[in-house]
């Protein structure tokens, strides 16, 4: 991979790269190496980790957070090449512990707070259910920013079914709290025991009675008593929504799209790159990870059987090396069958990533493949090496 | 067959098959549906995702299938479950009146609602799968499937979507959403109906996420699991008489000219790279065995991918001819 201006400019510039890409492409790796960059280019880095492998949290100090950013020692910074001026730090979100901290901030009072926090519904909501990681993540993304210890914050996204759903995720709680239903729910005259569902619209009547028939009773009076207190804090988390979101698609971020290896990878890849089109997303290029390479100048050789008059050289060098007490036949025929096997491989892997990267190219951002290591990565040193490739240092795989 | 022995993967009404993101879930979705076809079942593969993959991985020219499913070969149906079109049918079962279901369903304030509303998304498609899992047919007489392989949803919440039924259950106390969602929740916790089978590769992230899964799906939700299947294992290298041709390789001069073969040192670099996948493949599975207690069921990793029935067919073939698969 050369170095690529576009890339370098993005490390120099932006105060936040979102990582974005379906789940299994390396998202946190890629994510924590670009920070890496941008500190050894002097930046005061914070990469913030959704769902990182243990070993790599360990490596660099995120094991036990309580979701406050740590920052890497100095003398390992040293090691990895980071200049003296450029720091790394890296998060990890806890994000029960972000949704109360937001109820804590916009709570009018300590009883809304206590309701909020208290009641059943919130603790499913804000727990375990679809969403609420999104949310969380973007908000710990706009309190890092705004805290102003760090000039670059690089987010890896969680693994979302849908492809933008933490971009979505505020917009959807806000429509939520704003919807008719909501506000019927939320209706003094719901709370006042026996409804009259009567005072509603007629369509509005029918769903509520419809939902009752349901669900019950019980149901709809917590939900009740949930939207109540929660709409009692909206205007601050209103307001804060629109803030996080305006931050993300302004001009200060920009959008990395990863992508693993093989057909799938990219179809799913391309599919995201739609989504964030029509979201008007500035999108600064694409990195495929674990990309089988030909370790030499080059495309790898056509898939044709070996001719004899080669492998005969082969056997020959071979049965001429030191220590060499194996059928040195079987040797050479082997060393072929391995580099073709690999070389299918490296042209699997170029086949299926070429619509993509076209369409990618066409559109002047960076395209960039990072190569499928022997080891997985896994520790700061490992890191670097994966920073080295997207810098484009490193030729040698 | 002994009391305590495993069923047969075969011999439940409902595999659910879970993973992370590019461990090859859906492949082995399709491969397990195919497996089970052949063997004779009447199979039903339900993909969950907003994307439908798996009739196009047996069949390139298979229409998409929908929410009405179709018959992609013999004796194999696909679907795919969207959870708007199964809370229609759900209350079209409950209220009856189909004029009342279109207007709520068709209402703003209501769409509102449960796009912005979690949980429900999760429950209603497992309650689409209960259904389908009691559907009856009348020639030949039986099930109308035996057996329903799902291709779970592949999020970050790994498989706390099997969990929404207990907090539904525990959150709305009466009525017939309660009712209903604890029936669910039984087919689930029943070891002879359901089973989840996870898919991971050998490999160190994916391994530590696969012994953490199991533990919760075994400790905290009750679902039964029984068997790891390890995907895209990358099989011995180099002959059995040659285990070190990369070291030996390696001692050659590295720019010895071989005519159209590759230099020794690019040669050696192959080589290199398929033992090193090979021995963290064989590592890793080793560890899967061992840190989740189960036994596993391994799939080669095929040279081209996986993207036509040719392929899932030797997938299945492989699936079939392990005894793990089936005891």
């Amino acid at each position: 991979m050369k170095p690529d201006a576009r890339l370098d400019a993005m490390l120099a510039d932006r105060e936040v790269i979102v990582c974005v890409g379906c789940g299994g492409s390396g998202k946190t790796t890629v994510a924590a190496a670009l920070a890496l960059e941008a500190a050894r280019r002097g930046r005061q880095a914070l990469v913030l980790t959704i769902d990182p492998a243990r070993r790599l949290a360990d490596a660099m100090g995120v094991e036990s957070l309580g979701n406050r950013p740590q920052t890497i020692p100095r003398a390992t910074l040293d090691a990895l090449g980071v200049t003296p001026s450029g720091s790394l730090s890296a998060m990890m979100l806890d994000m029960k512990r972000t949704f109360d901290d937001l109820v804590e901030r916009f709570a009018e009072s300590e009883e809304i707070r206590d309701r909020v926090l208290g009641n059943s519904i919130y603790q499913h909501v804000s727990n375990a259910l679809a969403g609420s990681v999104e949310y969380s993540a973007m908000e710990k993304v706009f309190e890092m920013h705004e805290s102003g210890a760090f000039d670059l914050i690089v987010v890896d996204t969680p693994p979302a079914q849908h492809a933008l759903d933490f971009l979505e995720a505020p917009q959807r709680l806000l429509e939520f709290l704003d919807s008719r239903l909501v506000k019927m729910l939320i209706h003094p005259a719901f709370k006042a025991g026996r409804f009259g569902f009567r005072l509603f619209h007629r369509a509005t009547q029918r769903v509520l009675q419809v939902l009752e028939r349901i669900t019950g009773i019980g149901f709809l009076e917590d939900l009740s008593e949930f939207l109540i207190a929660f709409d009692a804090m909206s205007v601050g988390f209103r307001d804060r929504a629109l803030r996080v979101r305006s931050l993300l698609l302004g001009p200060r971020s920009t959008f990395v799209l990863v992508s693993g290896p093989g057909r799938i990878s990219a179809r799913n890849a391309s599919d995201f790159l739609d989504r964030l089109e029509t979201y008007g997303v500035s999108l600064a290029g694409v990195l495929v990870n674990r990309v089988r390479l030909w370790p030499s100048q080059g495309a790898p050789p056509a898939d044709e059987p070996p001719r004899s008059v080669d492998l005969e050289r082969l056997r020959d060098a071979l049965r001429a090396s030191e220590g060499a007490d194996y059928p040195a036949e079987l040797a050479a025929d082997a060393a072929a069958k391995a580099a073709t096997r690999y070389a299918g491989w490296v042209r699997a892997d170029a086949r299926s990533a070429q619509p993509l990267r076209e369409r990618i190219e066409a559109q002047g951002r960076f395209w960039g493949c990072i190569p499928e290591f022997e080891r997985d990565v896994h520790d700061l040193s490992g890191l670097g090496c994966v920073a080295d490739r997207i810098a484009g240092r490193d030729e040698e795989p | 067959m002994a009391a305590d022995a495993p069923r047969s993967l075969l011999e439940h009404r409902l595999v659910i098959v879970t993973g992370k993101g590019g461990t090859g879930k859906t492949t082995v979705s399709a491969t397990l549906a195919l497996a089970a076809s052949r063997a004779g079942l009447r199979v039903l593969v339900a993909e969950m995702g907003p994307d439908e993959q798996i009739p196009r991985l047996l069949d390139p020219r298979a229409p998409e299938v929908g929410y009405a499913g179709c018959a992609i070969l013999p004796g194999l149906q696909a679907m795919r479950i969207d959870p708007f079109e199964a809370l229609a049918e759900y209350l079209g079962l409950q209220l009856g009146v189909r004029a009342v279901v279109d207007a709520v369903v068709r209402n703003n304030a209501f769409r509102q609602l449960m796009t912005a509303a979690p949980g429900w998304r999760e429950l209603i498609t497992l309650g689409k799968i209960w259904h389908l899992a009691q559907l009856d047919s009348e020639d030949p007489p039986g099930r109308q499937f035996d057996l329903i392989v799902v291709d779970a949803p592949a999020t970050g919440h790994g498989v706390a979507f099997l969990d929404v039924p207990r907090v539904v259950v525990s959150a709305v106390r009466a009525g017939p959403l309660h009712a209903h969602t604890e029936r669910v929740e039984r087919m689930l916790e029943d070891p002879d109906q359901t089973l989840v089978l996870p898919v991971a590769l050998a490999e160190e992230l994916p391994a530590r996420e696969i012994a953490e899964l199991t533990d919760r799906v075994r400790n905290e939700m009750g679902i039964s699991i029984d068997r790891v299947i390890v995907n895209a294992v990358v099989g011995p290298p180099f002959p059995a008489a040659i285990p070190d041709l990369d070291a030996a390789l390696a001692r050659l001069d590295g720019d010895l000219p071989l005519g159209m073969l590759p230099s020794p040192r690019v040669l050696t670099r192959c080589a290199r790279y398929l033992r090193s996948r090979h021995e963290l493949n064989r590592r890793f599975a080793a560890d899967i065995q061992h840190t989740t207690g189960l036994p596993i069921v391994e799939l080669p990793r095929l040279p081209d991918g996986v993207e036509s029935l040719e392929q899932i067919s030797a997938l299945a073939g492989a699936l079939l001819a392990d005894p793990v698969f089936l005891e």
